[in-house]
């Protein structure tokens, strides 16, 4: 099996269209995996990729077209999300701060674990959606951003 | 009392538990990935929180969310349900680190009857019937030896194994030989764990189960027993309560010995012991399940109890409030459990149900965790429903059960009813002239005698 585009694209047309998370085809010494994580790929362009060190974000699962313009940095774990490393300090981040990837924007603390959520894009904090101190789940909105 | 109850688990059970919650006036949080947003369990309890994608590992799976979720919902209790973390001991001692309280057993008892092997030999030291067994083998020939010793034909089983799986049955020390490096592979893949064992192999057993509840006042009782021999690759698929198998004698002394035995390891909260029925008559203990059972219902039928509500009590440090004597069994209870897979192939058919008719009337209990127009997700187990009846005679309860079905309508994906009817009108089965064979031969039969299909 010879990695031919048109085979490539029709398995990504078939992951579109499932549930599915990862298809991997096997052929001979062959094998071709695709796969997204964790969010479909109609809003992957439009969302932040995870990886960060202390946590990810993560794109709505809502279709980016019927949003307002900009991307949303979401929570990826339930918790507590506080603005602030403590009670006494400054935010991370304000309305209309420029934020570059890799700087922290929140904490959501989960069993006592302070776990800093970064940003993996550049751009500008449009909006702060929750909170201070309030809980959050599993894909709560937290910022709107507008990317550069 | 606690006040607030989060459920660690979806579908069908965690209804179960609301429902419970609810009559004993307990406040309930459930806990769901992204694909249940609209799922049962979340739209009925008081509070829902999304822990994590549908990904199990990541949601229900995934200890530190369920404990936030907790922490941030003010919940003062967990009920685990079945299945995910319910046997996890990891999971119930991080719920005590948390101050919430896991309404189960303690993290010990889960540890010392998860592993299949010193589940034996505890057993077997509290006085129980167990079925002769080796020690784990060491290699190829050790195995030989004991199992010659044992005498063939033989079950090889994975140590770490469980529900059906790492299995073999040998008839000779040549196919132990041919076989036995590949089971301790197989085992090392699955189960993280490569140690095996022999089991006498008996031909064919039926399945009894016996369910006990146990207080944190050292008051255990014993709740007869469920005929769980109807299975496919040892997945049960219809329990009934009593057994016909089972003369009053043999429940009686073998209550008698479960009540003295799990007196004595002090056993808390609700939990199975499993045992194989031989044709002489003689049960043998196989294993003990610390946790609710999918068919709870039936026993909860005949002895007119909410297991549910006794675990939350007995969580809660309230003594048992059962009678002194045994309870004996009121009527005859079935439980079909309604997978979404074909009747025929068992493949899963998930997708979305676009109509749902329960059956109702006298005697018929529905739990169930989907409704019309909801969807079935393909990340999780098939079991979207149990239908239970519960009549003064078994085959009142057969009759109940035939109709009951019938009755039921789900429409865009394919559910067990069609094999459940036949093994219903199936002659053996109302006989109650059955093993844990019953289904293959039921399958080979129909394969034998099946009118071609236009």
């Amino acid at each position: 099996m010879k990695l031919d585009l048109d085979q490539l694209r029709d398995l990504i047309r078939l992951l579109d269209e499932s549930n599915l998370t990862e298809i991997e085809v096997e052929h001979d010494d062959d094998r071709i995996r695709v796969r997204r994580d964790p969010a479909p790929l109609a809003v992957a362009s439009q969302s932040v990729a995870p990886g960060a060190v202390a946590g990810s974000t993560h794109a709505s699962g809502a279709p980016a077209a019927e949003e307002d313009e900009g991307s949303y940095v979401t929570s990826p774990f339930v918790g507590t999300f506080y603005r602030a490393p403590s009670p006494e300090s400054d935010a991370f981040v304000e309305v209309g701060d420029s934020i570059a990837p890799g700087q922290v924007l929140c904490i959501v603390e989960a069993m006592k674990l302070m776990n800093e959520i970064e940003s993996e894009v550049a751009g500008t904090i449009v909006d702060v959606l929750v909170e201070n101190g309030k809980p959050v789940e599993y894909g709560d909105r937290l910022f709107r951003i507008e990317t550069t | 009392m606690f006040e607030k109850v989060l459920i660690a688990n979806r579908g069908e059970i965690a209804l179960r538990v609301i429902r419970t919650c609810r009559e004993l006036g307990l406040r309930t949080v459930a806990v769901h990935s992204e694909i249940d947003t609209d799922a049962l369990h979340t739209r009925l309890a008081d509070e829902a929180i999304c822990i994590g994608p549908a990904d199990p590992t990541r949601s229900y799976l995934h200890i530190p969310a369920i404990i936030a979720a907790a922490e941030i919902t003010g919940a003062d209790a967990v009920h685990p349900g079945y299945g995910f973390l319910s046997e996890n001991p990891e999971f119930a001692e991080t719920c005590a680190q948390c101050s919430l309280e896991f309404i189960g057993p303690l993290p010990e008892q889960m540890r010392r009857w998860g592993d299949k092997v010193s589940a034996r030999a505890l057993a077997k030291s509290l006085g129980l019937p167990t079925i002769e067994g080796t020690e784990l083998v060491e290699d190829v020939d050790d195995a030989v030896k004991k199992a010659e010793a044992l005498g063939f034909p033989v079950l090889l089983k994975a140590s770490g194994g469980g529900g059906g799986r790492g299995m073999h049955v040998l008839e000779s020390k040549e196919e132990l030989r041919a076989i036995f490096e590949t089971a301790r592979s197989e085992s090392r893949a699955a189960f993280g764990n490569d140690a095996l064992y022999f089991e006498k192999f008996i031909e064919r057993p039926r399945h009894i189960e016996f369910q006990i509840l146990g207080d944190k006042h050292g008051n255990i009782h014993v709740l007869g027993e469920r005929e769980c021999s109807i299975q496919r690759r040892h997945q049960k698929i219809l329990e009934e309560a009593p057994s016909v198998a089972l003369s009053d004698e043999m429940r009686n002394d073998m209550s008698a010995t479960i009540q003295r035995a799990m007196g004595e390891a002090g056993y808390i909260s609700a939990g199975t012991l499993e045992f194989l029925l031989d044709d002489r008559g003689e049960l043998t203990f196989l294993e003990m399940n610390p946790r609710i059972q999918v068919e709870h219902p039936v026993t909860e039928l005949v002895m007119g109890v909410d297991l549910i509500a006794e675990q939350i009590r007995v969580a809660d440090g309230q003594p048992l409030e059962l009678p002194e004597r045994p309870l004996s069994a009121r009527g005859h209870a079935i439980e079909c459990r309604i997978n979404a897979e074909d009747p025929d192939t068992f493949a899963p058919s998930p997708g979305t149900i676009t109509e749902l008719h329960m059956a109702g009337g006298t005697g018929i209990r529905v739990d169930s965790g989907v409704y019309g127009g909801g969807r079935v997700p393909p990340n999780y187990d098939p079991l979207i429903a149990k239908l239970i009846v519960h009549a003064p005679t078994r085959a009142q309860a057969i009759a109940k059960m035939q109709r009951a079905l019938s009755e039921t309508l789900i429409g865009g994906i394919r559910t067990n009813i069609p094999l459940h009817q036949r093994i219903l009108a199936h002659p053996a089965f109302a006989e109650g002239r059955f093993s844990t064979r019953f289904l293959d031969e039921l399958q080979a039969e129909r394969l034998l005698t099946a009118p071609v299909r236009h």
